[in-house]
């Protein structure tokens, strides 16, 4: 019966039905298994799966997106539980709020990163396009996010994901949040010379990064930025 | 009241009272679905052949576009600010075919140039814009430039890098300094171009523009017909107010429209199959509604961050083929290279790439896209002269040809497309005085040029006789 369920629930995922994944996640808890379980072996293994698709080209990424709007139905049913159980902290990696910066009006880089990190166990909040540094900052403080993460295709927007972390340190608030940087034109040498925490070149290895920020442990902004970046020389 | 005028407030008004659909809907249920139901019904599924990247099959072109045909009637342009989707009828679409001219005039004078609508191997040379929107330091802007344009049988028109600063100050798109920099660059093309001794060259607006701030900045120095702007679209099959307040700028402005929109492989499109298809719908649906006079739309690989490998050659390959087969539609395909200046890697996506736009039916190419357009200062005046050399000697080359040498040159750099070279700056690999590239860059070129004319690759037929 267990197995049952948690399988259904690893389907529910995969087919990104997400009426479906609500349903099973609350006979989960009709059948008390625990929340952290019904996450960890029945809905968690489901974007594993959605996720090594999506890297090897058999899913795309409008699967991926609405894998992570079923999770996020999971754990809507599930959260009050997971509080209970004290496993709120420990069933996702972390929140994190993304969006493009001021003055650039492309998403599909940024839409690719929320739906990775989505399925990888972060709780993600889009701010869509063309976001000010401030609203950032003001979602993080919201929602208690852990991560900060600022698109943007233009090298005339990199500049405001300057202007970010200068807010957060104007704010008091850069030892709150990692921040992490990407986009067509972002390198590791911008990482650096801003002050960032972290930078992916591609999807993958920016999820790459914002994992090994969360499990540092480390006060953002005090240590060398996590870089994953093929141009090299 | 123009035609074109006529047309585009049609456009625009039905972006205020098409059917509604949220752009989450679109993208994550109409656009894939869709897709895939009329991939099926046509038949067209895993129809996407990795052994032989460049398509040598008509039947197969001619049914992706009567597919495509469908796609575009069934969905239309979605526009992201009122979510109201902008929808056209099979006679507007064809009326559109029908009246598309064949050829025009791009630039001025002796700098004047013939865009013409192309088919498969086609043994009329395309022509070339160059370069890309690679950021360049200011103070090297007009030499780079100058030595792009320098050759007049191999770059047509300009497209030009972008700026890394306005008068010394950081450039931030939507503000007053991109308002600014549209005008100094316009100043600094022209400058570039009459250093050159090819003041008529065509331009394709602002490169620096990233918003209408920076094309209205620049639009007034570089208006007129032989000119052009550029309106790009939000991916896939969406417009926005942004992109009409482009093609209304080319309006007032009396200056030829452009105007794209791409397909990704991996995307909301799904499968290469889904992305070619979108691509040929994106091509139909950008003449009609946006009146564009040719069309910059290709199709681009999510995974590689490029389009050199063989799932988005053979995409492009089926897409530009399906068109150029049925339409007398005039397209520019952009090839994205990863590789830096100076590289082997660079030459030979920009090679394979641009050969097979080339005996596609391709009208026109924009490069070049050096280190994935990533770096400030990656761009020589080498790679331009690179691209316009391959994609005109192509020229008359049939398919078969073209995929037996993409068949040999791909094992050569596909396996580092997830891990590009970089390459070298341009002070660090081309003398911008004598506007020559370093010994080590010359012999690179000769190396890889003899290896793809072993090979086939008809290269020197762009010198003797264009």
């Amino acid at each position: 019966m267990k197995e049952q369920i948690l399988e259904r629930l690893c389907n529910a995922i995969v087919e990104c039905d997400v009426e479906q994944a609500a349903k099973v996640a609350q006979e989960a808890l009709d059948a008390s298994i625990p929340a952290i379980e019904a996450i960890q072996n029945g809905a968690a293994k489901g974007l594993d799966i959605i996720g090594s698709k999506f890297n090897s080209g058999e899913a795309y990424l409008p699967e991926l997106i609405l894998a992570g709007d079923a999770m996020k139905a999971v754990f809507d049913v599930l959260s009050k539980a997971l509080k209970e159980e004290n496993a709120d902290s420990s069933a996702q990696l972390g929140k994190v709020v993304i969006g493009t910066v001021s003055g650039d009006l492309h998403d599909i880089g940024k839409n690719i990163v929320a739906a990775l990190l989505a399925v990888n166990g972060f709780e993600v909040y889009d701010l869509g396009i063309n976001v000010e540094p401030k609203t950032f900052v003001q979602k993080a403080e919201e929602i208690g996010a852990t991560i900060i993460a600022a698109s943007t295709l233009l090298t005339t927007s990199m500049p405001y994901q300057q202007d970010i972390v200068q807010y957060l340190i104007d704010s008091g608030l850069r030892g709150k949040y990692y921040y992490v940087v990407g986009g067509g034109p972002v390198t590791a040498d911008w990482t650096i010379k801003i002050k960032a925490d972290g930078h992916g070149y591609t999807a993958t290895d920016a999820v790459e990064v914002c994992k090994r920020l969360v499990r540092s442990g480390q006060t953002p902004g005090t240590f060398e930025p996590v870089i994953l970046e093929y141009y090299q020389g | 009241m123009s035609l074109r005028t006529e047309k585009i407030l049609r456009s625009l008004d039905r972006a205020y009272n098409g059917p509604i659909c949220s752009v989450k809907d679109w993208d994550t249920k109409v656009i894939p679905q869709t897709i895939r139901a009329i991939l099926k019904k046509y038949g067209l599924e895993k129809t996407c052949d990795l052994e032989n990247p460049i398509n040598c099959d008509d039947d197969l072109a001619d049914q992706f576009f009567r597919a495509g045909w469908e796609l575009a009637l069934e969905l239309g342009m979605l526009n992201v600010e009122t979510e109201r989707i902008i929808k056209i009828t099979e006679e507007e679409l064809i009326d559109t075919l029908k009246h598309k001219p064949k050829e025009i005039i791009l630039g001025s004078g002796s700098d004047q140039v013939i865009l013409k609508a192309r088919k498969p191997e086609d043994p009329t040379p395309p022509l070339l814009a160059a370069s890309l929107g690679i950021v360049v330091s200011e103070e090297l802007y007009v030499p780079i430039v100058e030595g792009i344009v320098k050759y007049k049988k191999l770059v047509d028109v300009l497209h030009g890098p972008s700026l890394a600063t306005v008068y010394g100050r950081k450039i931030r798109s939507g503000t007053p300094y991109e308002t600014l920099m549209g005008g100094y660059e316009a100043e600094l093309r022209c400058e570039a171009l009459w250093r050159a001794g090819r003041p008529g060259m065509a331009h394709t607006g602002i490169a620096g523009a990233v918003t209408e701030y920076g094309h209205l900045g620049g639009a007034a120095a570089i208006g007129g017909p032989g000119n052009v702007t550029m309106a790009l679209c939000p991916v896939e099959l969406k417009t926005n107010f942004a992109v009409f307040h482009r093609i209304m700028m080319a309006i007032n402005n009396n200056m030829r429209i452009r105007a794209g929109g791409f397909s990704y492989i991996g995307g909301y499109a799904g499968p290469p199959e889904g992305a070619a298809l979108a691509n040929i719908a994106v091509d139909l649906l950008i003449a009609t509604i946006l009146d564009s006079d040719y069309t910059s739309s290709y199709v681009y690989d999510i995974q590689l961050l490029g389009n050199c490998g063989r799932k988005a050659l053979w995409a492009n390959s089926i897409a530009i083929q399906a068109v150029s087969r049925n339409t007398n539609l005039i397209r520019n395909k952009i090839v994205n290279e990863t590789g830096g200046p100076c590289t082997d890697m660079f030459m030979y996506e920009a090679a394979i790439g641009l050969m097979n736009h080339c005996v596609s039916g391709a009208s026109k190419t924009t490069q070049p896209r050096s280190a994935g357009g990533k770096l400030t200062d990656y761009l020589t005046p080498m790679e331009a002269w690179w691209c316009g050399e391959v994609f005109k000697s192509c020229a008359g080359m049939t398919r078969k040809q073209a995929n037996e040498i993409a068949k040999k040159v791909l094992p050569k750099y596909e396996e580092r497309l997830s891990n590009p070279p970089k390459g070298k700056s341009v002070l660090e690999c081309f003398d911008l005085k004598e506007m020559r590239p370093s010994p080590e860059y010359q012999k690179l070129y000769l190396d890889i040029r003899k290896e793809l004319i072993d090979l086939g690759m008809p290269l020197d037929k762009v010198y003797e006789e264009f």
